[in-house]
């Protein structure tokens, strides 16, 4: 609100309502007497006139505290308010109603008007005296009314992660603040803006540009506190968060309520040279990362006189056959695929695609034919998917598979281990698979008195015995249920359980190719591709966003894709910070 | 800046509404004289002497100003805009005046009957005149003069100047299509134009006020340019009557338009001239339209739509939908519906485009939303429709008064427009929820400019708009 101006509370309102259908009776009274007493109208049904214009009145009156916001707004623009309320309660009654109830028709002409001239008359100046009554009635009960007892502090609520569920809790807590509820929200991300994931294999693929599947936090909850650092330690006895904004010194931030949505990251599972060697995709660093890499390989293999090294240049290898691996690998396919004539020196043969999965079919999360689907799609462009296998170790020129086979590449990306963010470990509380916190089906963790979790980093059970999985879908969702229960426990109301049917899921296989189900109803093919394209377009956090991506993809139809290296040359790339240190997560 | 001073209250008013009424008393009351309406006033105190009279309306004159000085103590009134409270007080006090007050002083009985109002048409305009008079003169008590200098530099008088031939050459072309005489309006845009920054300043503002505003100074320039200053000039006298107000009213359309239309082309040529030449990025800072303006849009579709289910009532019961339909070449109700529904929706997005962040309750939502609403009676009902089915313009009286349906559809279907937009606006997009301090002054700014004139701008368009057609019809 403005300053000077409160939120009225309910007894302000009522009372603001009263005095304006108490002020409008009045006026209403007074001039459908005086204008009886003049004989300018007749009673009517049996009632006197000013009963008509007592009702009119009250209507008109009570109307003016909620068209003033419940406030005192001042004489002059009270009255001017109430004359204008007046006009237009002519309108509808003496123009509309008063015909509809002697059963005619309104006309709403000017003849029918002249002939209710005097009405409007009478309404003009009774809406005007409204007025008048209504602000002196209103600056009465203001300093007649006991002082309004001071509000206890807001409930402090900090919310960490700026994902998908984060963004959303603190969505929703705005909508909450603005039906009332005493709420001081922070959010405190270590990025600045909110990622959105299922387009990443796009950017890493030079298909879209990076700054345009994110938004900036502050402009998606423009109305929340923001605090963009690293959390560093959370103190659950105390309600504390511990944060480092960059200042050089810890900074405390208390809390009453605690959100945890800090996402996952990357897990190598200890495998000997992933980490050091492997690329992730889990942001936009790593998507700019890859793609830039992959770049500065095709123009080395260009020049690369050597059959061997220009083989594994142009040897890329994807672990993980999930949602993220299977898009990774299609993605490069593209990329390369889709640059190859700038590269005179690279035959359209030399390029090695080879995916890399433990399970015995890719895409667990589809239905098996939809899987059975992308596999096919991606051998029959000569993508090698390995089934039944795990990388077992990764060097700066080689892959080593459990089968034993050793693939000779300088790509190596890897999806396909994911654990809760490590910030979740430092919590006193049970953790279930990937280390995501177990929590009951409010969100709230056990144990921890105000302290909740959502999306990637909680294990949410659903009703059917299992966990909500993580997807972009589930943790929007979970964030606004999280904000809700949090308001309502606030007002000292019982928290609701979390539950979600899935709408769809959809993978994209590349070039005018997707695969996915809505409610059961199985898609492929153009259609998926077409349909992945509708929704995640609708999906974006933004309409600028919409419409940059849409510009994105418009122009990836006219022009060939950019093959500017933008990042410092390959061997510059630090490996070790392909996986997040610890403290990174949040 | 404040135009009369605030602390105090009453008691700081008394002076300058004293003096501000003395000068409005005078206007009116040479203007009584010239119609010979002195003795009447007279009669309050049993006397017929035109000097009683004149005595007696001056005494009333000096407690109106008072009142007036004191009504508008608080406002945030910006110094031209005082204007605006100063005609919707002199229209309150013509319903309060000689049609209520004045005949129970004189014992007789009150005749709120049309045919008395239509007698009183002078009045009327005389109370309009002293309105206007006190808050001018209360303006230069007030010793607000820097609005009138930054009104008086060469580009901004020359902006005004191209804004007001503009405006006059394309509504003057209208005119000519009415079919009558035009008259002076192609040439009435100049110096309209020049008035304008003169008037109200060159600050820069939201177009939509500014339409509404532009559409009540045209009004106000009707009055001038086409019932006061021709007799005048012409016999020496002056004829504000019934008859001589409806064989104007042709051209009060025009004259609505072309204020309308000079202050919209005034502002959007100033905010051009800010985005090209402004090499300081501080003072060309708007928000980019693609932020939020494309959710102002859903908006205005969903208000427009509101409003034009409201307004489709009046359209079934006066039978105005197969007309409309002809728009497209149709001929059925069901074609006239969805015409007048793609038109609403059309008009709610220029609504959204106009007066978005406007609205800072229910009631200044209702307030520019029935403006808006007259401004397309004039514009949509008046004259495009008509022009558009291959007629003429409805500038006449009988015209108007025929509209007269359209134009209670026109107010409904803005009031509905602006208050649900305003409700829509509010729930998605909290605006005056602050963050920081320069949030909340720019809030606060734009609070006080829809507190300076913008309540007396509603009623003074929503009264004249009901009572004009009413007024004048019968007299052409």
């Amino acid at each position: 609100m403005a300053p000077g101006d409160g939120v009225a509370g309910p007894v302000a309102r009522w009372a603001s309502v009263g005095a304006g259908a108490g002020g409008g009776l009045v006026a209403g009274v007074l001039v459908g007497a005086l204008m009886e007493h003049q004989g300018m109208v007749a009673g009517r049904a049996g009632a006197p006139a000013w009963v008509a214009f007592g009702v009119l009145g009250v209507v008109v009156g009570a109307a003016m505290g909620p068209l003033h916001g419940h406030r005192a707004p001042g004489a002059a623009v009270a009255v001017p308010g109430g004359m204008t309320a007046g006009l237009l309660g002519w309108m509808v009654w003496f123009l509309t109603g008063e015909p509809l109830l002697r059963g005619e028709a309104p006309e709403w002409s000017a003849e029918a008007a002249g002939r209710a001239y005097r009405e409007l008359v009478g309404c003009l100046l009774s809406g005007g005296l409204t007025g008048a009554l209504y602000q002196g009635a209103a600056l009465l009960v203001r300093r007649l009314a006991p002082p309004a007892p001071e509000p206890g502090p807001a409930a402090r609520v900090v919310v960490v992660g700026g994902g998908f569920a984060g963004v959303a809790a603190a969505r929703r807590f705005e909508r909450l603040a603005l039906r009332g509820h005493r709420l001081d929200v922070t959010l405190v991300s270590a990025s600045n803006y909110l990622l959105f994931t299922p387009m990443l294999a796009e950017v890493a693929s030079g298909a879209l540009q990076a700054r345009h599947i994110s938004a900036p936090v502050r402009a998606a909850a423009s109305h929340t506190r923001f605090r963009h650092g690293t959390v560093e330690q959370i103190d659950p006895v105390r309600r504390t968060v511990t944060l480092d904004a960059g200042s050089g010194r810890p900074e405390a931030l208390p809390y009453d309520h605690l959100v945890l949505a800090v996402g996952s990251v990357a897990h190598a599972a200890g495998l000997p040279g992933v980490d050091e060697h492997a690329f992730t995709l889990k942001d936009l660093g790593d998507a700019r990362v890859l793609r830039d890499h992959v770049l500065a390989l095709l123009e080395r293999a260009d020049l690369e006189p050597d059959d061997r090294k220009r083989r594994q240049l142009l040897t890329f290898v994807v672990a993980g056959g999930g949602f993220a691996g299977t898009e990774a690998v299609a993605e490069l396919f593209d990329l390369v695929h889709s640059v190859l004539p700038y590269y005179p020196g690279i035959g359209e043969g030399d390029p090695r695609f080879v995916l890399v999965h433990s399970g015995a079919m890719i895409l667990p999360e589809l239905p098996p034919e939809l899987g059975a689907y992308a596999l096919e799609r991606l051998r029959a462009r000569g993508i090698e998917v390995r089934l039944g296998v795990r990388a077992a170790g990764a060097g700066p020129a080689d892959v080593r598979l459990t089968s034993g086979e050793l693939i000779s590449t300088r790509t190596f990306v890897w999806t396909a281990g994911q654990r809760a963010n490590p910030l979740a470990a430092t919590l006193p509380a049970e953790r279930g698979r990937g280390g995501a916190l177990v929590v009951d089906a409010t969100m709230r963790v056990p144990g921890l008195e105000g302290v909740w979790a959502v999306g990637d980093c909680a294990r949410i059970p659903a009703p059917d015995g299992g966990t909500y999985p993580p997807t972009a879908q589930h943790a929007q969702r979970e964030g606004r249920q999280v904000a809700d229960n949090i308001a309502a426990v606030v007002s000292g109301r019982a928290p609701r359980p979390f539950a979600f049917r899935t709408l769809g899921v959809f993978v994209a296989l590349g070039h005018r190719t997707a695969a996915g189900e809505i409610r059961g109803r199985r898609f492929s093919g153009l259609a998926a591709w077409m349909l992945w394209r509708g929704i995640y377009l609708a999906k974006l956090p933004g309409i600028e966003k919409r419409a940059r991506v849409l510009f994105d993809w418009a122009l990836d139809l006219a022009f060939p894709r950019d093959i500017a290296v933008t990042a410092p040359p390959a061997h510059r790339f630090p490996a070790a910070a392909r996986f997040p240190r610890p403290e990174e997560g949040s | 800046m404040s135009a009369v001073p605030r602390a105090g209250g009453l008691r700081a008013a008394v002076l300058p509404g004293a003096v501000a009424g003395v000068a409005g008393g005078l206007v009116f009351g040479a203007a009584m004289a010239m119609l010979g309406t002195l003795p009447t006033v007279a009669s309050i105190v049993r006397a017929d002497s035109p000097y009683t009279g004149f005595a007696v309306h001056l005494v009333i004159a000096v407690v109106l100003g008072i009142g007036f000085a004191a009504l508008v103590s608080r406002q945030r009134a910006r110094a031209g805009e005082l204007l605006f409270w100063g005609l919707a007080y002199g229209a309150f006090w013509w319903f309060l005046g000689p049609q209520t007050l004045l005949p129970l002083l004189r014992g007789l009985p009150v005749a709120w009957d049309l045919a008395g109002a239509r007698a009183l048409v002078p009045s009327l305009i005389g109370h309009l005149c002293y309105g206007t008079a006190v808050a001018l003169v209360l303006v230069l008590l007030s010793g607000s003069r820097d609005r009138v200098r930054s009104g008086l530099r060469p580009t901004v008088l020359l902006r005004g100047a191209a804004a007001g031939l503009l405006a006059g050459s394309v509504v003057g072309g209208l005119g000519v299509m009415a079919g009558a005489s035009p008259g002076p309006l192609p040439l009435a845009g100049l110096p309209l134009g020049l008035g304008y920054p003169l008037l109200f300043s060159a600050e820069r503002e939201g177009a939509g006020p500014a339409i509404v505003r532009g559409a009540a100074y045209g009004f106000l320039c009707w009055i001038a340019a086409e019932l006061t200053l021709p007799p005048l000039l012409r016999d020496g006298v002056l004829d504000w009557s019934h008859t001589a107000a409806a064989a104007a009213a042709g051209r009060l359309p025009g004259y609505i338009l072309l204020g309308a239309l000079t202050s919209a082309l005034f502002t959007l040529l100033g905010a051009l001239a800010a985005g090209l030449f402004t090499d300081d990025v501080r003072l060309a800072r708007t928000e980019a339209p693609g932020a939020r303006g494309l959710r102002a849009t859903g908006h205005g579709i969903l208000a427009g739509l509101a409003g034009g289910l409201v307004f489709t009532g009046v359209m079934v019961a006066a039978g105005a939908l197969p007309t409309v339909a002809r728009l497209v070449g149709g001929q059925s109700a069901a074609v006239g519906l969805l015409v007048h529904l793609v038109i609403a929706q059309i008009v709610g997005v220029s609504y959204a485009v106009l007066f978005r962040r406007r609205g800072f309750d229910l009631a200044s939502g209702l307030g520019w939303g029935v403006s808006y609403g007259f401004v397309w009676w004039v514009l949509g009902g008046l004259t495009l429709l008509p022009v558009l089915l291959g007629g003429e313009p409805r500038w006449s009286a009988a015209g108007m008064a025929a509209a007269f349906p359209s134009l209670v559809g026109h107010l409904a279907y803005g009031a509905a427009l602006g208050m649900v937009y305003y409700a829509l606006e509010a729930r998605a997009n909290p605006w005056w929820v602050t963050r920081n301090e320069a949030e909340a002054a720019r809030v606060a700014a734009r609070q006080e400019q829809t507190l300076g004139s913008a309540p007396a701008l509603w009623t003074l368009t929503a009264i004249l708009a009901l009572i004009i057609p009413l007024l004048v019809a019968g007299g052409g």
